[in-house]
């Protein structure tokens, strides 16, 4: 066999094998959210989001108190984390830059990142759950708020590690002081990056489920108190999608596919985001 | 001759251990062009970023002996680096437009000297730019990101941003090499046009470039001045052998 046909061949194996893995991928991939679709859009209706949960066997209600409930832990987790993630990257590329100490963090957070969320649950519960004695939103916006810190410190730190350091000198020649020169110019810089970053941290907890189950786990009733449980829709979607009842499972489905929407919305924008900025 | 406007004495400046300037003494006069030239790593740039201090943002940077500066020593710690930069300006080799529209770059030093009052902002901002022969070329789109501009403009734009705080010396580290000929000829114009108002030291690779627009050329090697004078004098006769040598392209 000369040496053309056998590469030709090689190639042949090499294109048939990658191409069939990703069939594999993308046949899982169409077909769940295919499944959600189908099943999700039969149980959308305007009730889902305007009425509460009526009890076990009855038909009808909605799971408007899951709905708040998500976006308030969220919206907490998100104002708890995206702070405390932007200042503590911050703090790594700029004022600790070269530093041991940083590269250390860095590592840490990145480890962290792929901490089991349900391990951040039962951390949350240690704390913030047994010592008061009963289940609570702010508990289930910390934990959420825990794993999304990593994620915005590593990409502030990549994105303002990215901004050059002429562009400080510059600030700096025309006399500006170190923190006007990072929240004017570099933050500046670097901004639609972080807003990419905090968009796909927040699309990365929004479907959490187990550390909402150890914290802020569920209440059928509607409720704007955080210091008590807090229903979430993907809590919910668990309780519901093990219930027996029909009912709940078709709300499990509309549930399931809102939030898959959700997350599909956010990480859209944030790729949106990206392209407009570096797409040019 | 013109007055003296800063005045290097005995300046010895460390990289930690490494020794990168040694003993230099260079008078820079009032309203005249100073070009710094040498072959790479002779420490013109570090000598540059002396006079406003930049090598006080990095750890393990160490200066000794003098630069007068008003009548005072601009190396002392008790310098206010804030006032000291906004009265020696400096333009870097490659443009460094910010992040936001032509306006707002030009006001930003304004605004750091505490200069809010947008009519006032207006007018420093319409004077700088037209200082820089900028301001034709942008008067309709000030709103705009100053990343739009081209190369050239954006160096301009830069200058502009440097003289709207109206500095009595500007800096310029190789403001050309990353430009094209017919935006280095506009900067050189302005460089030459300019010299009414500050007093300006460039660093320069290009020899052409110091023997059209300077009054004064150092040639600087291995961290040390080897010669400063005239910057005719320096092209035509150098004093010194090894002047001479870098001059006619011996070495370099």
């Amino acid at each position: 066999m000369n040496i053309e046909r056998k590469r030709r061949i090689t190639n042949l194996v090499a294109l048939a094998l990658s191409s069939l893995a990703a069939m594999v991928g993308l046949f899982w991939l169409v077909f769940i959210l295919g499944d959600v679709i189908v099943h999700g859009i039969r149980g959308l209706n305007l009730s889902l989001f305007l009425e509460d949960p009526v009890p076990p066997g009855i038909e009808g209600g909605g799971l408007r108190n899951a709905f708040v409930g998500q976006v308030l832990i969220t919206l907490a987790a998100t104002l708890i984390g995206v702070p405390v993630g932007v200042l503590g990257g911050t703090f790594l590329a700029e004022y600790a830059r070269g530093k041991k100490l940083s590269r250390v963090i860095s590592i840490l957070s990145d480890i962290m990142v792929s901490v089991p969320s349900i391990v951040v649950g039962t951390f949350v519960y240690a704390i913030m759950v047994k010592p008061l004695g009963h289940f609570n939103g702010w508990a289930g916006a910390v934990a959420l708020a825990i794993i999304m810190i990593p994620v915005v410190l590593r990409t502030t730190e990549d994105m303002l590690t990215m901004v050059p350091w002429t562009l400080r000198e510059a600030a700096f020649a025309l006399g500006a002081p170190y923190y006007k020169v990072i929240i004017q110019v570099v933050y500046r810089g670097a901004a639609t990056g972080i807003l990419t970053g905090v968009l796909l941290s927040i699309a990365r907890v929004a479907g959490e489920t187990a550390p909402l189950l150890f914290t802020s786990f569920n209440n059928s009733f509607f409720s704007w108190d955080m210091s008590e449980p807090v229903a979430s829709l993907t809590v919910t979607i668990f309780q519901y999608a093990m219930g027996p009842y029909e009912s709940w499972h078709l709300q499990a489905w509309a549930a399931s596919l809102v939030i898959t929407l959700f997350i599909l919305l956010i990480t859209l924008a944030g790729r949106f985001i990206l392209k407009w900025r570096f797409g040019r | 001759m013109n007055p003296l406007e800063l005045d290097v004495r005995e300046l010895n400046f460390y990289y930690g251990e490494t020794h990168a300037l040694k003993n230099i003494n260079l008078p820079v006069y009032r309203h005249s062009v100073t070009a710094l030239i040498g072959p790479s790593g002779c420490g013109k740039t570090t000598l540059l970023r002396c006079f406003n201090r930049m090598h006080d943002l990095y750890h393990g940077n160490r200066y000794s002996g003098e630069i007068i500066f008003n009548g005072r020593n601009i190396l002392s710690d008790d310098i206010d680096l804030i006032d000291l930069r906004s009265r020696i300006g400096m333009v870097f080799q490659k443009p460094t437009p910010f992040p936001m529209s032509i306006f707002d770059n030009i006001a930003y030093g304004l605004k750091l000297r505490g200069i809010k009052k947008r009519s006032d902002l207006s007018e420093r901002v319409e004077r700088a730019l037209k200082h820089a022969a900028l301001w034709e070329e942008v008067k309709d789109k000030l709103n705009e990101s100053a990343y739009a501009l081209s190369g050239g403009q954006q160096q301009r734009l830069v200058i502009a941003r440097a003289l709207a705080v109206e500095p009595e010396v500007l800096l310029f580290d190789e403001p050309t090499s990353a430009l094209d000929p017919i935006s280095t000829a506009k900067i050189e114009e302005l460089a030459v046009k300019l010299k009414d108002e500050v007093t300006i030291i460039i660093v320069t690779h290009n020899m052409q470039q110091a023997a059209r627009i300077s009054d004064w050329t150092g040639f600087l090697m291995l961290g040390e001045l080897i010669e400063i004078d005239r910057t005719d004098k320096i092209f035509t006769s150098p004093s010194e052998k090894l002047t001479e040598d870098y001059i006619t392209g011996r070495f370099g």
